[in-house]
């Protein structure tokens, strides 16, 4: 009743003060819209400049409405700048290493959350030990180790690195999911006569369904991105390097070919937006909730 | 994390075979009993082996051996030989360019993490309002750079400021905001500062999304309370929103402090380091070091022999200088959350 109350005085000020109230809000939006625009400013003009000519780069400087649009800018990056090779070496990283992570974490974290095996507390006490370890610079060591594995100057290398770094933070994520299942759920598929191996596949792991999703997304936006592992592993290399490695590249070469060059970041920087467009919400609520949990 | 361990024994298999019981010795029935375990839990092992072996060989292992480099003079090729024990670390201490790249790199953690995070507070506080339309619109707009990679933020930014940046300068010496005009990237005392400010810019996003989680935990009855006992808006934040955002805003701060003490891809992508080691970061100075001049875009800070000894040293100081400061900083908090309970008790 004292929150009706209160909620009337609310709405009996707010009729009130409407016009003054909305003018605020006019204002914030107002805001909002012009440092918005400027946010994303660099973004619309790669995007612009991709498609300007040459010499429209210089002489509409930083205007983001190209006056004619050059499509040839794009074939200039994807072919003559190796961009199409590159787009398919981060396809391929990126798919590799998001797969390969979500199945070893999901495994391994249904073995460590629903079995109690001989080992698992010094397993679990190795884990926590290793997640708060200084990580210092061991790229050389793992380099060392790519190499006595035969994979330096493979796509593997890259994708093995980066498979492994993402091994103890997800198994962690995957172990406590699997752990707030109800065990009623297992019980039943067992006596059923399911087999450890069917239970995982065709009752847990379809559970994990949501933290496979987000994991998944955020597997694939860090693959994506990753700057220091192709770069360290693909030094010698320029047919293997991936599109950011392949940009720095690009522009380390003191190359003049800028609207390539722009083609080239848009055509790095398209994928992620698209996915972050279509899963926007969820990519939010799950930054949001590491950081709340 | 213990709740499957209070799980009443499963000797008797977790999916196949049947308890043996009766074994008379009760030292052979523990020894067997284990065996028993090992074996009906042998998928357990099979799920665990692919995480195992990558935790080992590109975790556990590294680590310790980047230990073992620390004391060798070594370029890398071959195994190292050249035993020189402890010289690595000396010559760390002495070396005024690691010095320097942890200076940069404090006054990029001290000057980006507090601005960023008021800029993100600020932007979260205007984005909470539930009667703002579109908020989820903005909000992905503030979050875009976070999903950028660090290559391309480098080249964009590269590119407008080598082509603009000149024409950009006048204006602003026309405006008597800056006195000579700025090179930018190219000058040594305002490239740090440059690329402090593309840093704010590119991992706000992440801020303001943890922020904006934090103040949704506030409940709503809070603010309603303070403004009936006559709060204005500014008492409100103090007193609700703060109090409210502390135990978040500490992870918020750790997090920052922490990524920024450990930045590297910005840099690197930006100026590798350089004009004159003017933007040299620890990070940085460490990946010259241990590649050389002969890596690629090496700026103005590539080292003229690749020293992986040496750069291992470094990395290993500058993870024990990160220990203290982390240590430190759970003191302050500690500290602080001492005198508060003072103070309210």
């Amino acid at each position: 009743m004292i929150a009706t109350a209160h909620r009337g005085w609310d709405q009996a000020r707010r009729v009130r003060s409407l016009p003054r109230a909305r003018l605020r809000r006019l204002a914030t939006h107002a805001v909002l819209v012009v440092v918005g625009f400027l946010w994303v400013y660099p973004f619309l003009w790669a995007l612009a400049s991709s498609l300007k000519s040459q010499a429209g780069f210089i002489d509409e400087g930083l205007s983001i409405i190209p006056r004619e649009l050059q499509w040839l800018n794009y074939s200039d990056a994807w072919n003559g700048a190796s961009f199409g090779t590159y787009f398919l070496n981060t396809v391929l990283i990126t798919a590799f290493t998001v797969v390969l992570t979500l199945l070893f974490t999901s495994m391994a974290g249904y073995a460590l959350a629903r079995t109690s095996f001989p080992g698992k507390r010094v397993l679990l006490a190795v884990i926590v030990v290793t997640f708060f370890l200084p990580r210092g610079y061991t790229i050389v060591p793992v380099y060392d180790v790519v190499q006595h594995l035969g994979l330096l100057n493979t796509l593997w290398s890259v994708i093995l690195v980066q498979v492994a770094s993402g091994m103890v933070f997800n198994t962690f994520l995957f172990m406590g999911y699997f752990t707030t299942v109800a065990k009623e759920i297992e019980e039943a598929a067992r006596a059923d006569g399911a087999s450890f191996n069917q239970t995982f596949w065709y009752v847990m792991l379809p559970l994990a369904r949501p933290m496979l999703a987000t994991l998944g997304l955020f597997t694939f936006i860090n693959s994506w991105n990753d700057f220091f592992t192709p770069l360290v592993f693909t030094l010698g290399q320029p047919q293997l390097r991936t599109l950011s490695v392949g940009l720095y590249a690009f522009i380390s070469q003191t190359s003049t070919n800028w609207t390539a060059l722009c083609a080239g970041s848009i055509i790095s920087l398209a994928p992620i937006i698209l996915v972050f467009v279509f899963a926007q919400r969820h990519i939010v609520d799950a930054i949001a909730g590491a950081v709340k949990g | 994390m213990e709740a499957s361990s209070d799980l009443p024994p499963r000797e008797a298999g977790g999916f196949a075979g049947s308890p043996r019981k009766g074994r008379p010795a009760a030292a052979r029935r523990s020894r067997a009993s284990v065996w028993h375990r090992v074996r009906s839990n042998r998928w357990s092992y099979v799920y665990l082996a692919p995480f195992l072996a990558l935790v080992v060989v590109f975790t556990i292992y590294p680590l310790f051996a980047s230990l073992g480099y620390t004391l060798y003079q070594w370029n890398g090729v071959g195994d190292p030989t050249q035993y020189v024990g402890l010289q690595n670390f000396a010559r760390i201490v002495r070396d005024s360019i690691f010095w320097q790249a942890f200076g940069h790199t404090l006054v990029y953690t001290v000057v980006l993490v507090p601005v960023q995070l008021a800029l993100a507070l600020t932007l979260a506080l205007v984005l909470n309002d539930r009667r703002l339309r579109f908020s989820t619109f903005y909000r992905a707009v503030y979050f875009i750079p976070a999903v950028t990679s660090a290559a391309i933020v480098g080249v964009v930014f590269q590119l407008m400021l080598s082509n603009f940046g000149d024409s950009f300068s006048q204006v602003l010496v026309r405006l008597h905001l800056v006195q000579h005009r700025i090179d930018w990237l190219g000058d040594p005392h305002a490239v740090l500062w440059i690329v402090i400010a593309i840093g704010i810019w590119n991992t706000l996003g992440y801020n303001l999304v943890y922020f904006l989680a934090g103040l949704q935990t506030i409940p709503a009855e809070l603010y309603e309370a303070a403004r009936i006992d006559g709060a204005g808006a500014a008492g409100r934040f103090r007193h609700v929103t703060v109090p409210g955002l502390r135990e978040v805003g500490l992870i918020i701060l750790f997090l920052a402090v922490l990524g920024s003490l450990q930045v590297f891809d910005l840099v690197q992508v930006l100026t590798g380091g350089g004009p004159y080691y003017a933007s040299e970061v620890v990070n940085t100075y460490i990946y010259h070091q241990a590649f050389g001049a002969g890596s690629f875009g090496g700026g103005g800070g590539a080292a003229a022999q690749p020293n992986v000894g040496f750069a291992s040293a470094a990395s290993f100081f500058y993870g024990l200088l990160l220990l203290v400061i982390t240590g430190l900083q759970a003191l302050a908090w500690g500290w602080m959350g001492r005198r508060r309970t003072r103070a309210v008790g």
